[in-house]
């Protein structure tokens, strides 16, 4: 029985939401060279074996730069997911989606970058 | 094909709508039906038939589609004398709003052939072989094609579109150069139709909290204006990740405008705005 | 008088006609979706490097079959299609582009040229396997 512009005010703005927005920008200006840097050079390697691969991902620039795209692209997806969870769910799932798709977006960041260093630093 | 502005229409259809089945995801009450066919008079010469949504809050029952065939010879040729020339001729309960009859006013706007316009200047002729009419999108509808514009104008109010200032008045007009006149050109001329907001998929997902294009060209024709001084209160009221941030640029809104406005590129400068006082 | 229910919603995805600006923001959000789900392939493609060389031979082996090539090149056709859509929002980012002419040029530029650049790509990706 609230008044229409009571129910338009609702809880009042948030007062913040800019930093997302300029945060998926940021990365996404960081995205187009990393992936594209990312898709030439795993075509390139797609057809070699084990040890050239190695060898290649040793060498530091691949190593900082597949670092770097896995911290970009992680803040990107989770950034996106959150605006899609954030549009279609509106039940109480809302915060547990959020949350949970936050959590998988850290993990598997932290997982890759881990994996990455694995490789650069094993003898 | 390039549309250069809102009020051409595309050569060819690929799909009239989205492939889903017509009732999809539609509450119980939202559900439309089959409805009758309203044969035209006789002695009818060039006969078209409209397809209209209908709904009568009066008899308990669903919404429905009905079929007007309508004589074209005899009433005038856009789609608001269709509907006026139905009310006269055929079933004088068909409900809608209007004015002007000119696309001043913005009473009439619906949802027409699948994409929203004003029906007093949208030709017969523009139309398709069997066009549809339904009310404005995602709107709760009071009957036929007259929706409840209350929580539009309540999301109106709430970016306060009026002059705020500090200054006390002068004594003759507050001063405004042409080039600062000029920024307002393009969000004063919109009459709240409510076309674009009703045809943004992200006010369809979230009419509640999201204030949608036309209510955001009207805040951005306020920041805009030389003459406000409540800029900064203006905008800490519209940085909210559901007020402002719900736009994510889909741009259905500057297609539909029936005046040709940009509420989309409104939008960008209002969020270029955001990042301007903050860096 | 009978009991007033619940006035109707009228109908909205049901019914509005699809244009080049809704298909291809839903289409830049699918493939968003799609993305992800490819990094996640990314991720588990370096464990299966840092595993050893058994693990990355598995991996390998799946992205050489038939439907790894499938799935690869649907990949990267969502690939060239969200960066080339990013692009386009990007410089909406800046105020340029938005008048109704200008957005489907661009809309129409995005959807050719993540076409050729998909096709081209493919096309060199199996040059450099021979």
């Amino acid at each position: 029985m609230r008044s229409p512009l009571g129910r338009v005010r609702g809880l009042g703005s948030a007062k913040e939401g800019v930093e997302s927005w300029w945060l998926e920008r940021v990365t996404a200006v960081a995205l187009v060279p990393l992936t594209l840097w990312f898709a030439a050079w795993f075509i390139s390697l797609s057809h070699s074996d084990y040890t050239t691969f190695i060898a290649w991902l040793k060498a530091p620039l691949a190593a900082l730069l597949m670092v770097l795209l896995l911290i970009a692209l992680f803040v990107h997806l989770a950034l996106g997911l959150q605006q899609v969870i954030e549009d279609y769910v509106h039940s109480g799932a809302k915060i547990p989606a959020l949350i949970a798709a936050r959590f998988a977006c850290l993990s598997l960041g932290i997982a890759g970058i881990l994996a990455t260093l694995r490789i650069v630093f094993r003898n | 094909m390039i549309i250069r502005s809102s009020e051409q229409l595309p050569r060819t259809t690929l799909l009239k709508r989205f492939p889903l089945p017509r009732n999809f995801g539609v509450s119980r009450e939202s559900r439309i039906e089959c409805g009758r066919t309203w044969p035209a008079p006789a002695g009818a010469t060039r006969v078209k038939t409209f397809e209209i949504y209908r709904y009568d809050p009066d008899s308990g029952s669903h919404p429905r589609l009905e079929s007007f065939e309508v004589d074209l010879d005899d009433c005038g040729p856009m789609v608001l004398d269709v509907l006026i020339w139905i009310k006269n001729k055929i079933d004088s309960t068909l409900t809608f709003r209007r004015s002007c009859r000119e696309g001043v006013c913005g009473s009439c706007a619906m949802n027409i052939d699948g994409t929203n316009w004003l029906a007093c200047t949208r030709f017969v002729s523009q139309t398709r072989e069997r066009p549809t009419i339904y009310p404005l999108n995602n709107m709760r509808i009071i009957k036929d094609l007259v929706p409840d514009l209350t929580h539009a104008f309540a999301q109106y109010s709430l970016v306060e579109p009026w002059l705020k200032t500090k200054t006390p008045e002068p004594e003759k007009e507050r001063l405004q150069s042409i080039a600062e006149r000029r920024k307002l050109d393009g969000s004063w001329e919109c009459i709240l139709c409510f076309c674009c907001t009703s045809g943004c998929p992200s006010h369809w997902w979230n009419a509640d909290r999201f204030l949608g294009p036309a209510v955001l060209l009207q805040a951005w024709r306020w920041l805009a204006d030389s003459r406000d001084e409540a800029s900064g209160a203006r905008l800490d009221d519209l940085e909210d990740p559901f007020r402002l941030y719900r736009c994510h640029t889909i741009l259905n809104c500057t297609r539909t405008c029936p005046k040709g406005l940009n509420p989309g590129k409104a939008i960008v400068e209002i969020k270029k705005m955001m990042i301007e006082r903050r860096s | 008088m009978p009991q007033r229910s619940a006035r109707p919603l009228s109908p909205h995805l049901q019914i509005y006609r699809p244009q080049l600006t809704s298909v291809l923001s839903f289409a830049h959000r699918v493939t968003g979706i799609s993305l992800g789900i490819f990094a996640v392939a990314l991720v588990a493609y370096l464990l299966a490097a840092a595993a050893g060389p058994q693990p990355y031979a598995l991996a390998q082996a799946l992205a050489r079959s038939w439907l790894g090539h499938v799935v690869l090149l649907g990949g990267i056709f969502c690939y060239f299609l969200h960066l080339c859509g990013g692009i386009r929002h990007l410089f909406w980012d800046t105020g340029r582009g938005l008048e109704l002419r200008a957005i489907y040029a661009s809309g129409w530029t995005v959807v050719i040229a993540s076409t050729v650049l998909t096709v081209s790509t493919w096309v060199v990706s199996s040059m450099v396997a021979r």
